[in-house]
């Protein structure tokens, strides 16, 4: 299933969830809008997701219909 | 020797419902061979430590040959056949010392004794033992009437190392180290005149835990695992079920309902996030805190080959201490103090609790060569600048948001 980041996170970056995250599948560089979690490595503990100070982060399973396309956005950004 | 006090029922657990027997085939190993918490974990299964010889030796899958594993030749070693001249039990009270005598002299380094409970048997076996003719998927039959409960502690120091290989390997001697004597135990039934099975890792019929509870070795946890007095939960667990005449224990207070309650520091520092925060829920009619059991068994593959069994929740946990007469003296005002007036004792031993051991407990260790210090982390994502930590550096825990739990 696996956690998704979503648009919340554009522009804040406040990585309190790299913080937390026991597998370290949260990446992100300087240049990058936002942080994008690593589908294949998340193991679905949700311990990012009371630390999010902007509510950004959702099971893929439960993300709002709007923000339904940032579960490819994160996977993407591994594939690169 | 602490004098603890008995109780009729656990406190630490409550059956609210109907129970059945669990299919072991749902149990977890299973569920990950199956591919149920996906393919990369199945795939783990197969190959985990295989890099290292010294960890090869302890089993649990790798480059190694099965033969060389003194694990799998032990888990799959037929059991004996009851001798015929059955020796009278007049007094099974006396019987009951004799047997945990016996126990302790063989390795055990506690015991207890209580009915079988047939809802803690399995209904049917996922892997069953060849050599006895039996088959994964067989319904079991244990009619068995009482449970001789062992545990067997490791060492307090090597599992404070946790998340590295010393801990790891302690872990998984542990293991290896309680089958010899639970499987002589029964043996010694046996040659008695007594139907006897061992159970221990790699191939049993029961859920040692509730009958570890119930014969008094402990109370369950918020970590869902058993808490002993002197050894907290670094105890490995193994059952001999049998017919032998005994006198059976009584579960026993020592204070861990309102521990749990209020300390949780287990949830604060358990990695995965794995262990509630909140209120006790309900599963198959036992009213009980549920573990997370996948993202639990998912962190393994943070190891990255290192270690498979991070035990973190059994060293974080205030119960688990080296055996000092200051341990004996916290116990004894926990458990002299009456249910309703603990609370006042648990907060200022857990200040005193992260003052001395930390927030999350963990010692630096050099042992036959291994060395836990943290590792400088690097990132394989190219161009990420994200402050990837060890563990010890990482943020609590302060509360869950899903409740994830299954077990």
């Amino acid at each position: 299933m696996a956690f998704v980041i979503a648009e919340p996170c554009i522009g804040v970056k406040d990585k309190a969830c790299i913080d937390v995250c026991p597998m370290d599948c949260i990446h992100g560089a300087d240049k990058d809008e936002m942080l994008y979690i690593d589908p294949d490595e998340c193991i679905d503990c949700d311990g990012c997701v009371p630390v999010c100070p902007v509510e950004a982060i959702f099971p893929a399973d439960k993300i709002p219909e709007k923000w339904k396309h940032y579960i490819q956005i994160n996977a993407d950004y591994f594939k690169r | 020797m602490l004098t603890t006090n008995k109780v009729k029922t656990p406190r630490s657990f409550r059956i609210v419902g109907p129970q059945r027997q669990i299919d072991e085939r749902e149990t977890p190993h299973p569920k990950v061979d199956r591919g149920e918490f996906g393919a990369r974990l199945r795939d783990w299964r197969k190959n985990r430590v295989g890099g290292d010889p010294f960890r090869r030796l302890f089993g649990g899958g790798g480059e190694g040959d099965p033969n060389n594993t003194l694990q799998k030749i032990m888990r799959d070693a037929p059991e004996g056949k009851v001798n015929p001249n059955q020796i009278p039990v007049d007094d099974p009270a006396e019987m009951a010392e004799q047997i945990k005598g016996v126990a302790k002299y063989l390795g055990a380094d506690v015991v207890g004794i209580t009915r079988l409970d047939q809802l803690y048997v399995y209904s049917h076996r996922a892997r069953g033992n060849a050599a006895m003719g039996e088959k994964p998927g067989d319904p079991v039959n244990l009619p068995h009437r009482y449970a001789i409960c062992l545990g067997f502690a490791s060492d307090y120091y090597r599992y404070m190392s946790n998340n590295s290989k010393i801990s790891d390997t302690e872990y998984q001697f542990g293991n290896n180290h309680a089958i010899v004597p639970t499987f002589m135990l029964a043996s010694y039934i046996r040659e008695m005149g007594y139907p006897a099975t061992a159970h221990h890792h790699g191939r049993s019929l029961v859920n040692p835990i509730p009958l570890a509870i119930n014969a008094g070795l402990g109370e369950l946890g918020r970590h869902g695992m058993l808490i002993h007095e002197k050894y907290g939960s670094r105890l490995h667990l193994t059952v001999v079920t049998t017919d032998l005449p005994l006198a059976v224990d009584e579960p026993v207070d020592i204070g861990v309902e309102e521990f749990c309650k209020y300390c949780k520091k287990c949830a604060r520092t358990c990695p995965s996030h794995s262990i509630p925060f909140g209120e006790k829920g309900i599963l198959n009619g036992v009213e009980k805190y549920l573990v997370n059991i996948e993202t639990c068994y998912k962190y393994k593959l943070a190891g990255r080959g290192e270690w498979t069994n991070c035990v973190v929740c059994v060293s974080s946990c205030c119960y688990n201490k080296p055996d000092t007469w200051w341990h004996d003296v916290a116990m004894w005002s926990v458990k002299k103090t009456p249910p309703s007036l603990r609370v006042l004792i648990v907060k200022p031993l857990l200040w005193i609790d992260d003052l001395i051991w930390g927030k999350r407990p963990w010692k630096r260790m050099k042992w036959l060569g291994y060395d836990n210090a943290p590792k400088t982390m690097t990132c394989n994502i190219p161009g990420c600048t994200a402050k990837h930590t060890n563990l010890q550096d990482k943020r609590l825990h302060t509360t869950n948001v899903s409740q994830g739990g299954t077990a």
